[in-house]
């Protein structure tokens, strides 16, 4: 091993390969191998703790010593030289969380897959997209998430806030691209299952079969263990099913995405609830080891004003999407008034049109900008008729002969709290009116259902009423038992779901084997390195993001088909080719100075590399200003900016974004490349020595010499 | 706070909440973007979901995030 790299990540690349090459044969050198990676990955990636490296000597020292597999005892050896040769290196990694080589580059994934709860290696599969290998990208982003299609369509997208394109114009529509991706490679059957381990005969249980419940039992039984789902609801889902509405999430999309999890032997017991029809001693009688509660939040908060609870009219907002989502489409009046402002509001409302309901009116103490819910949401529910009435209190439901006649509210004002900046509705005194409705949907929030975990009594809950987890691996403090999702976050996201169940299904594994848990979260894992999509600098500026075609508005106010119709094969394919593979440049600027300061250039146009005061950027800046010398590639510590000489041309281009092209010029003598007219030019006003033209030819600089030596002694001529 | 989608925040202190564990002390001094703020009723109280640059997506107290371009 030489200096110049590390240790550590060679230790990893070696277990890797052996595992990928399939060189261990018996399953227990296959198991030792996988439990080494598992631990040099944490240390690559800085979240090992005190523990990790004498388990990393134990293992090694087991797979070097286990005579039955010649190429595990071989491997054993080399981790374990590797190991000893090295000790500091390792040491420092876990104590510092630093990699002096800079080669442990799982410790620098883009902003893009950092940003993702599910840590999906985002770049690869953008450049899979953009050349038509749909089926490659699902399996990349399955590696990290087992939902990319339900993702593709509900995702917060939390990705595309950090997206460095975004710097640019705007972010690449990184969460589209994976729904076309799963469309795509479900409809041509090229949507499949990894490889699962050898079954473990070892039991977990996981509660509810939501995003955070499924994709836990989805990496468990991926890595052989025996999985039994129990949910309550007659389906799988969670609130992807209960929750977003049909004309959102089509039903098939989820069906599919579970039956592909199901497909591994996962077992779903469904119309089952802990706590009522089943209890932990039962389960744990039945031979389940560990726990996974992913029960989310699907009780909700009460209004607490007059009226609330004297009228059938007055339901939750949680119910009622629940209700539709499994077959009534009774309407819950003519008119309906929504309170509150958020996401889950705004799908009760847009879900009341398409039942019908003559007027939806959704009521919100503050102003439109605070609406906590999605601006395109927004949008899309005012184009379809929703109206909105801000700076709106509810103080009473109003209601005759136990029926609903309308919600009395006060008009409010905004007014800065006392000692900071933040506004806060202040109802104004006599501003009382009444909305006439004959149905109150209140969406103000949802909360866990505790009671069913009573029979854990020694559970830690949070001031929040949420189950307390060490968020490193989602563990409860009760051993063998584990949390994630709504449960754990109260009200989130499908995809943090996702990223915990993930985390979750990592932590029970480590638990069940007596490895070490991580002290921090894990940083996501680049799978590899795609080559890049080489397009031009005026394309890369040209491209925009492109706008999601919608239902028509008659489609949209009465039935439940997708509003989102999805981008075109060909948007598609223009949209991957907008990423600036963050994964490879990784921003560092040293181009810029070289060009700017050293070389005194100044023809790279870079403004999107700073994140916190990002300036104008414009590709085509370089083509114009470039000499084409090279410094910026040469200068470049991740290959990212690379200089290249092609039929005829030297090309500068930084991953695959062609910033400069231009003719070479050789030399008259030996027919070497000497640059580009703008490179000779410039090395000409500076030394005029290098490179000069006599006789109206051009030499290189050992030529040159060569012919004035000649020249002088008049012998005769170079060629 | 009525934090927003898409707003510059800094993390630019330990919080006092119970939700704050030891590594996220490695947060301290960085700036994010709000990806996911409580969605539903604006609760000061509600843990935020951050995206920090370099260091991940996470929920975090408000209390300890301060908005840059406000
Ligand atoms: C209306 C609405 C719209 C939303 N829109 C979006 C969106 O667009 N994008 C997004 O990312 N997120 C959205 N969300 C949030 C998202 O759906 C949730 O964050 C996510 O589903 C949480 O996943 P989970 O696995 O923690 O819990 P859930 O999805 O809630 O699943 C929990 C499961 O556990 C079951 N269960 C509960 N108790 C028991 C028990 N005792 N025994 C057995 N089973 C039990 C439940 O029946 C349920 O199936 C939305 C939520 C709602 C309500
Ligand atoms: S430009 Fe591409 S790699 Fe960079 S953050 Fe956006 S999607 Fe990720
Ligand atoms: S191209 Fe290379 S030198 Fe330039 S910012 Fe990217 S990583 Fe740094």
């Amino acid at each position: 091993m030489t200096l110049t790299q590390c240790p550590v990540d060679q230790t990893l690349t070696l277990l890797c390969d052996a595992m990928e090459a399939n060189r261990l044969q018996h399953p227990r050198s296959r198991r030792l191998a996988g439990q080494l990676i598992t631990m040099i990955e944490d240390v690559a990636s800085g979240r090992a703790g005190a523990a990790h490296l004498p388990t990393v000597q134990r293992l090694a020292d087991e797979l070097a010593a286990f005579q039955a597999d010649a190429a595990g005892m071989a491997l054993g050896a080399e981790v374990r030289l590797a190991l000893a040769a090295n000790q500091e290196v390792f040491a420092s990694h876990i104590e510092t969380q630093n990699c002096a080589a800079g080669a442990c580059d799982r410790l620098a994934p883009s902003p893009c897959q950092m940003a993702c709860p599910a840590g999906i290696d985002i770049p690869t599969y953008v450049a899979l997209i953009a050349e038509g290998r749909d089926a490659e990208a699902i399996e990349t982003i399955r590696r990290d998430n087992p939902f990319p299609w339900v993702c593709g369509l509900v995702c917060t997208r939390p990705c595309e806030f950090m997206c460095v394109r975004g710097r640019i114009d705007q972010p690449v529509s990184i969460k589209t691209l994976k729904a076309f991706a799963a469309e795509r490679a479900l409809s041509l059957g090229h949507y499949v299952n990894p490889a699962q381990a050898p079954p473990k005969n070892r039991k977990v249980c996981v509660i509810g079969a939501g995003p955070g419940g499924m994709s836990a039992a989805y990496y468990l039984a991926l890595n052989g263990y025996t999985v039994r789902v129990i949910e309550a609801l007659p389906m799988a889902g969670g609130m992807m099913m209960v929750g977003i509405p049909r004309y959102r999430l089509p039903r098939e999309v989820i069906d599919r995405e579970v039956a592909m999890i199901e497909a591994l032997g996962v077992e779903f017991r469904f119309n089952t609830c802990l706590g009522k029809d089943v209890g932990f001693a039962q389960l744990r009688a039945e031979g389940f080891e560990a726990f996974f509660l992913a029960i989310g939040a699907h009780a909700s908060f009460k209004l607490n004003i007059p009226g609330e609870n004297d009228y059938p009219q007055v339901i939750q907002a949680i119910d009622f999407l629940k209700r539709v989502a499994l077959g009534d489409r009774h309407l819950p009046g003519q008119q309906v008034i929504i309170i509150g402002g958020g996401n889950v509001a705004i799908d009760a409302a847009r879900t009341c049109l398409r039942l019908g309901c003559a007027s939806v009116t959704m009521a919100y103490r503050r102003t439109l900008s605070e609406m906590p819910a999605d601006v395109e949401e927004i949008e899309q529910a005012e184009e379809e008729g929703v109206q909105f009435a801000f700076l709106t209190v509810p103080v009473a439901v109003e209601g005759r002969d136990g029926h609903v006649t309308g919600l009395r509210c006060l008009k409010a004002r905004m007014v800065a709290q006392a000692g900071s900046k933040r506004m806060a509705p202040v109802p104004i005194e006599g501003s009382e009116f009444v909305i006439r409705a004959d149905a109150v949907i209140s969406a103000i929030g949802q909360r866990i259902e505790k009671q069913t975990l009573a029979e854990l009594k020694d559970l830690s809950w949070t001031r929040r009423d949420t189950i307390q987890v060490h968020t490193a691996t989602m563990a409860t403090d009760l051993p063998g038992v584990f949390a994630a999702g709504d449960a754990v976050t109260g009200p989130a996201t499908v995809v943090e779901a996702i990223g915990g169940g993930k985390r979750a299904a990592a932590a029970i594994d480590r638990y069940l084997n007596g490895l070490p848990q991580p002290g921090m979260p894990p940083v996501p894992v680049r799978h590899h390195r795609a080559a890049w999509t080489e397009v031009p600098a005026t394309t890369k500026m040209a491209l925009k993001r492109q706008p999601m075609p919608l239902l028509n508005m008659d489609r949209r106010r009465t039935t439940f088909q997708q509003v989102e119709l999805g981008l075109s094969e060909n948007m598609v394919r223009e949209e991957a080719r907008r990423c600036l593979r963050c994964d490879i440049c990784r921003r560092c600027g040293r181009c810029v100075e070289v060009c700017r300061d050293k070389m005194k250039v100044d023809a790279l146009r870079l403004g999107y590399l700073d994140f916190d005061a990002p300036g104008p950027t414009d590709f085509r800046w370089t083509q114009e200003h470039c000499i084409a010398c090279g410094a910026c590639a040469a200068n470049c510590p991740n290959d990212a900016m690379q200089t290249e000489d092609r039929k005829g041309e030297r090309i500068i281009h930084l991953c695959g974004t062609v910033l400069s092209r231009q003719p070479l010029r050789y030399c008259d003598g030996c027919g070497e490349a000497i640059g580009t007219d703008r490179y000779i030019e410039f090395v000409r006003r500076r030394t005029h020595r290098i490179a000069p033209v006599l006789d109206g030819r051009i030499y290189c600089d050992q030529c040159a010499r060569r012919k004035a030596v000649l020249d002088a002694h008049d012998v005769h001529s170079v060629d | 706070m009525a934090l927003r989608k898409g707003q510059k925040v800094e993390v630019f202190r330990r919080s006092g909440d119970e939700s704050w564990e030891p590594y996220m002390d490695k947060f301290i001094g960085r700036h994010g973007i709000i990806t996911d703020p409580d969605t539903s009723i604006n609760d000061p109280e509600s843990l935020v979901e951050v995206s920090l640059d370099g260091m991940g997506t996470h929920r975090l107290p408000q209390d300890c995030l301060r908005v840059l371009d406000a």
